[in-house]
């Protein structure tokens, strides 16, 4: 006979926890997969409810913002350039300017980069004109706010100590704003700083703005030609430029190291990026549809490809040192495997608009694109198809985006001139999680994993309301290619047998592979 | 520009390479960017290779094979051959990963059943008598089994005596603790028998078929004269149900908060209690059931006819899922074996023509068992631990083990117990409990029967010691793990397998389309590369004897060989190596130590295998 003994199931005192007896026998548990689908269901409808990306737009430009400038080493700082020449320098943890530097050029912006050292404590910020064909060096002590015992020389010089001073600068919670009210004198050293009251939270907006009036470019290196893009190589001082032809420049010298090109071509280059695990590789996407390497240390242009459409942006995969990304004005994204150039690795369709920018988080499992159709599309690098999409109503037309480097954060430039700072993960929860909490997350994102092809989780995981223009040309372009396939089908049926093979999307990509 | 490319490590072979394949891979010992640990055999360890392993696994020492328990003969646990076929590197170690965690499972849980939740006395529990010496179980009277069990148990057993309230129908909740009983002539009354605490009494006044508690003690639900009602805890009437008229039987699904009721009219009704809304009705077109009962796995429901048909129903379909032609009589006792063996898959059914029928929810085509009853039956009930109780006039008998043995013969009863004069008008076993609960026409009796409850539950589904709560909490998380009732189907695994998309109803439109139109199954199958097995039925349940055996022959044939035996294996060509150099060294020792250690592994896996040793088994076998 079944005899129990209370004392074995009560509590042990009034504030123990109730004892459990399980059996996992599954005769025990019925329904298992129904209510486990239950949960999943549930947990996905959690996650589209508190998907709310959007964390702020950063405004303070007086015109478009059409490129971006991540600072790579440091996390809460980001610079945009704008259409009328301006360069503001933003703080994402105060979320306002930290310096503005109104004529930077003259006319659009083509490309910001940051150097891979600091002088007397102050970064440096490289930006190129697109119309005035100016490159100029920015360097202030405002960059780095809250940096208080100077340092002289490359971070990677020497020691330890200097990675220490940059870490605590680059941390998200930026102690301190200080300006150097003498730009040209010597940086003294955190005088004024201890008095000021907020932490230097509060920010003097008429003495930044009157800082960033003044501010002069510590170096100015001048071309024919404008320039659409700049990158800077990982550690040395050395960075290159796109106009019509590549160019590499020293940070110290006036004229180009050298001049890369792809035999004669005279196309203008669009972008150039640096590979950062091999760091003397950087590659360029060009107006004749092409992309190219090149290799700094021989000074040559390795190999190119021509493609079907123009590419507007690249990315080289922090991760994966082979793997590139090329965001195309056909509405793509394409992986590609420098290996093996022939055909892209991964389509990624989504967007109804060229895609302008591009960017792979640090992770290296997943990037942002930005396209003219007004979207932000976040990627995983296996699926062809778009994580989420990002919009709302008064972004405009977006020409840049980037990853925060905490791969928290994805930051877009659009038209209306504003920086916006996007989830990465649309539903994550900002701020500190304890440990129950982030079990339960963690488990209703295995629930929803588990069920993610059950068609009642898909449809809901997978649904994003966009805006009624996009809605609209995304099924425009699904009839037109829709039709154009049975077109083909047709007239393969009508031809002779064999004669007309289809072709895989991947391989209708690239034209041709030069060397 | 090739540093890059060489960075990146070699190339993938192409799908159709032909030539030499690229196994000759020579690890370099060259000095490496990375810090290195020097090893005593004069080799190097990189710990960042080495700090992050390609699997996990458990030492071998702990593999089941290598522990000496009685149950860990089945060898190291390795995953599905078919696994191994998968062409995608990340998905075969996922699916491999999943394989064995389940198959892990599997093992532990067999061992906790085995070591921790198996009864004490006996196999199966239950009453044990001498058969050698002509005593029989089904001859131990209640009062026999009432002096032998401990002072706890006898409490349990207990009569309701109610006169002339004519006869009684019962109703437990799913943890046991409550029971809800319900007069012909309208006395209702639900306590809490372990306790003696009666939460409410009502008299009604009118007649009353059935009564059954939704999905805790809080609420239930009274099939009465014209109405279906629903009272809470202390007897206050909360709702009166219009649409389910003249209700004779009800069922509540409690994972889908389903109460279902069935008519005189007829009519199949299901009504969601935690919306209130009637979901759906179904005409059956088969006149007044006769017997209803629900499937606890499945959450169908049976319902038993007057012209000797069970059919079987879920709200997502107007006609039954099963029809069957079960008795010359009405049937009028269906009963769902839910216990392990069982898993809601055999059914058992009585009918007015004397018959008692067990049925395999796999195979309905023809009954399983049949036996004649010689008192007339009125109803069924199945326990946790699978038997079978058959009440009926004077009496109620219980069997047990109906599946296994001969089944071409009338089953011996387990016991039986007598009822002078009464007719049990409902029998129901205590979940968790050795009790069966008999309603008839003097009130009820509640009766021991050693060994039909399940003896372990899980707190996290039937908590029998349940404070408040705790109850509170299973009241939320149940609303929010409410099934949906699309979900009721007879296959109770249907959910995740892949849908095998026709494209089209006729057939011109699936054959019409184009290679690009077809979905991937169908243009692997164009192909040629499907892989799909021949047969996909397999089931644990079906492991008998003979697929063992069969299994055991295939394996053979796979495995011969033309290899002698012995001669190649680079042990022996090892041995052979060194027993030339007539040199007796520690390594060569400690070789054939192994192997003399092998032998006589092998010789007493042979010997257990043949019978010559009995092998140890029992709780300290692991411990050798």
């Amino acid at each position: 006979m079944i005899s129990r003994s209370l004392d074995d199931h009560l509590p042990s005192s009034s504030t123990a926890p109730h004892p459990l007896q399980r059996n996992l026998a599954p005769h025990l548990h019925p329904f298992q997969k129904p209510r486990e689908y239950a949960r999943a269901m549930t947990a996905v409808k959690i996650d589209r409810m508190f998907a709310k990306p959007f964390v702020d737009a950063l405004g303070g430009h007086q015109d478009g913002v059409y490129c971006l400038g991540k600072d790579s080493r440091r996390v809460g700082i980001v610079a945009g350039g704008g259409g009328d020449g301006e360069v503001i320098v933003h703080s994402l943890t105060l979320r306002r300017p930290l310096l503005k530097i109104p004529h930077a050029h003259k006319g659009l912006v083509g490309g910001i980069c940051w150097s891979s050292e600091q002088h007397d404590g102050r970064r440096s910020m490289i930006t190129a004109g697109k119309l005035d064909g100016n490159i100029k060096l920015w360097r202030s002590s405002a960059f780095t706010p809250g940096q208080k015992s100077s340092f002289r020389g490359s971070e990677f010089a020497s020691g330890s100590g200097n990675q220490e001073i940059l870490d605590s600068t680059g941390a998200i919670g930026e102690n301190g704003l200080n300006f150097d009210e003498d730009d040209a004198g010597e940086y003294d050293d955190g005088e004024g700083e201890d008095g000021e009251e907020g932490g230097g939270l509060n920010i003097d907006s008429k003495a930044r703005d009157e800082l960033g009036e003044k501010l002069e470019p510590k170096m100015v290196w001048t071309n024919k030609n404008g320039f659409n893009g700049i990158d800077h190589h990982r550690t040395d001082g050395v960075f290159a430029t796109a106009s019509n032809t590549v160019q590499i420049w020293d940070e110290t010298r006036s004229a180009p190291l050298s001049n890369l090109q792809f035999g004669s071509s005279m196309e203008t280059v669009n972008k150039v990026r640096f590979n950062q695990s091999e760091t003397s590789v950087l590659a360029s996407v060009g107006n004749d549809r092409t992309m190219c390497l090149y290799d700094i240390r021989t000074g040559k242009a390795e190999r190119r490809i021509v493609m079907q459409f123009v590419s507007n942006a690249i990315s080289w995969c922090p991760t994966l040192p082979t793997t590139m990304l090329l965001a195309s004005e056909d509405h793509n994204l394409y992986t590609f495997d420098i290996r093996n150039l022939n055909s892209p690795s991964q389509i990624y369709k989504g967007h109804v608009g060229g895609v302008m920018g591009c960017d792979w988080s640090p992770t290296g499992e997943e990037f942002v694109s930005g396209s003219y159709d007004r979207t932000v599309r976040l990627w995983n690098r296996e699926t062809g198809k778009s994580r989420d999409v990002y919009h709302t109503k008064r972004m405009q037309r977006v020409f840049d985006v980037t990853y925060t480097p905490t791969a928290d954060f994805v930051l877009s430039a659009s038209d209306d001139g504003n920086v916006r700072i996007w989830k990465s993960n649309a539903s994550q929860k900002l701020g500190p999680v304890s440990t129950k909490e982030r079990q339960a997350i963690e488990h209703r994102q295995k629930l929803i994993e588990r069920y993610s092809t059950e068609k009642g989780v898909k449809s809901i995981k997978d649904r994003r309301h966009v805006p009624q223009s996009i809605h609209n040309a995304t099924k425009l372009k699904r009839d037109m290619i829709e039709s154009r396939k049975v077109k083909e089908d047709r007239r393969r049926d009508h031809s002779r047998a064999g004669r007309e093979k289809p072709k895989a999307e991947r391989k209708k990509a690239v034209i041709v592979e030069q060397k | 520009m090739d540093a890059l490319i060489a960075s990146a490590g070699p190339l993938p072979p192409k799908k159709n390479y032909k030539g030499k394949s690229t196994s000759n891979y020579i690890k370099k010992s060259g000095p490496t960017s990375h810090q290195t640990i020097p090893r005593a055999d004069g080799s190097k360890i990189d710990p960042s290779l080495q700090s992050i392993l390609g699997s996990t696994r458990v030492p071998t020492s702990f593999h089941q094979s290598n522990l000496a328990s009685g149950s860990g003969s089945a060898g190291a646990i390795k995953s599905d051959v078919d696994i191994s076929r998968v062409k995608d590197k990340k998905l075969r170690s996922k699916l491999t990963r999943q394989d064995l965690t389940n198959k892990q499972a599997q093992v532990e849980r067999n061992e906790v059943n085995e070591w921790l939740h198996k009864a004490v006395s006996g196999s199966k529990g239950g009453i044990e008598v001498e058969e050698e010496e002509g005593e029989r179980t089904w001859r131990v009277k209640q009062k026999e089994i009432e002096e032998s069990v401990g002072q706890a148990s006898r409490k349990k057993k207990f009569d309701l005596k109610f006169e002339g309230m004519g006869s009684y129908k019962v109703d437990y909740t799913r943890n046991g603790r409550h029971l809800a009983i319900a007069s012909s002539s309208g006395h209702v009354a639900t306590f809490d028998w372990q306790a003696g605490k009666l939460h409410s009494e009502i008299q009604l006044k009118e007649s009353v078929r059935d009564i059954k508690f939704l999905h805790s003690e809080d609420f239930y639900a009274v099939a009465q004269k014209r109405y279906v009602f629903i009272y809470d805890q202390n007897g206050v009437e909360l709702h009166k149900l219009k649409q389910h008229i003249d209700p004779t039987y009800m069922e509540f699904l409690p994972y889908h908060y389903l109460l279902t009721t069935v008519g005189h009219a007829g009519y199949l009704k299901y009504h969601d209690t935690s919306t209130g809304v009637m979901l759906t009705q179904i005409p059956t077109h088969l006149g007044s059931p006769h017997s209803m009962a629900q499937n606890p796995h499945s959450a169908i429901i049976h319902l038993g006819h007057a012209n000797g048909t069970m059919t079987l129903w879920s709200p997502n379909m107007t006609t039954p899922h099963v029809k069957l032609l079960a008795h010359r009589g009405p049937v009028n006792g269906i009963a769902v074996d839910p216990s392990e063996g069982s898993a809601g898959r055999y059914v058992a059914t009585s009918g007015m023509d004397g018959m008692v029928k067990l049925w395999d929810g796999r195979m309905w085509g023809k009954e399983l068992r049949s036996w004649h009853v010689r008192n007339q039956i009125t109803n069924l009930a199945y326990s946790g631990m699978g038997m079978l109780s058959v009440g009926g006039k004077s009496g109620v008998t219980i069997y047990r083990d109906l599946q296994d043995g001969n089944t071409s013969h009338t089953p011996t009863p387990y016991l039986t117990l007598p009822l002078p004069s009464l007719t049990s008008s409902s029998v129901k076993f205590c979940p968790f409990e050795d009790l069966l609960c008999v309603g008839h026409e003097k009130g009820i009796s509640s009766l021991l029967v050693p060994g039909s409850g399940e003896p372990n539950f899980d707190s996290n589904e039937a908590d029998l010691f349940e404070t408040y709560s705790r109850k509170r909490e299973r009241d939320v998380r149940g609303l929010l793990d409410k099934i949906r009732p699309e979900l009721i189907t007879l296959d109770t695994d249907f959910l995740g397998k892949i849908n095998e998309s026709r494209g089209g109803e006729t057939f011109e439109e699936r054959n019409s389309r184009s290679y690009r139109q077809l979905g991937r199954l169908e243009r692997l199958r164009a192909n040629g590369q499907a892989d799909e097995p021949v047969q996909s039925l397999e089931s644990e349940g079906e492991e008998d004897d003979q697929g063992e055996e069969g299994r055991k022959n295939g394996s053979k044939e796979e495995k011969v060989k033309r290899k002698m035996k012995g001669k190649g294996g680079s042990t022996s060509r090892y041995l052979r190596k060194k027993q030339k150099k007539n040199i007796v060294d520690n390594s060569l020792l400690a070789m054939r130590a192994k192997v003399a250690a092998q032998r006589k592994a092998d010789d007493t896996k042979r010997k257990i295998a043949s019978g010559e040793i009995v092998k140890e088994t029992g709780a300290l076998a692991r411990f050798g």
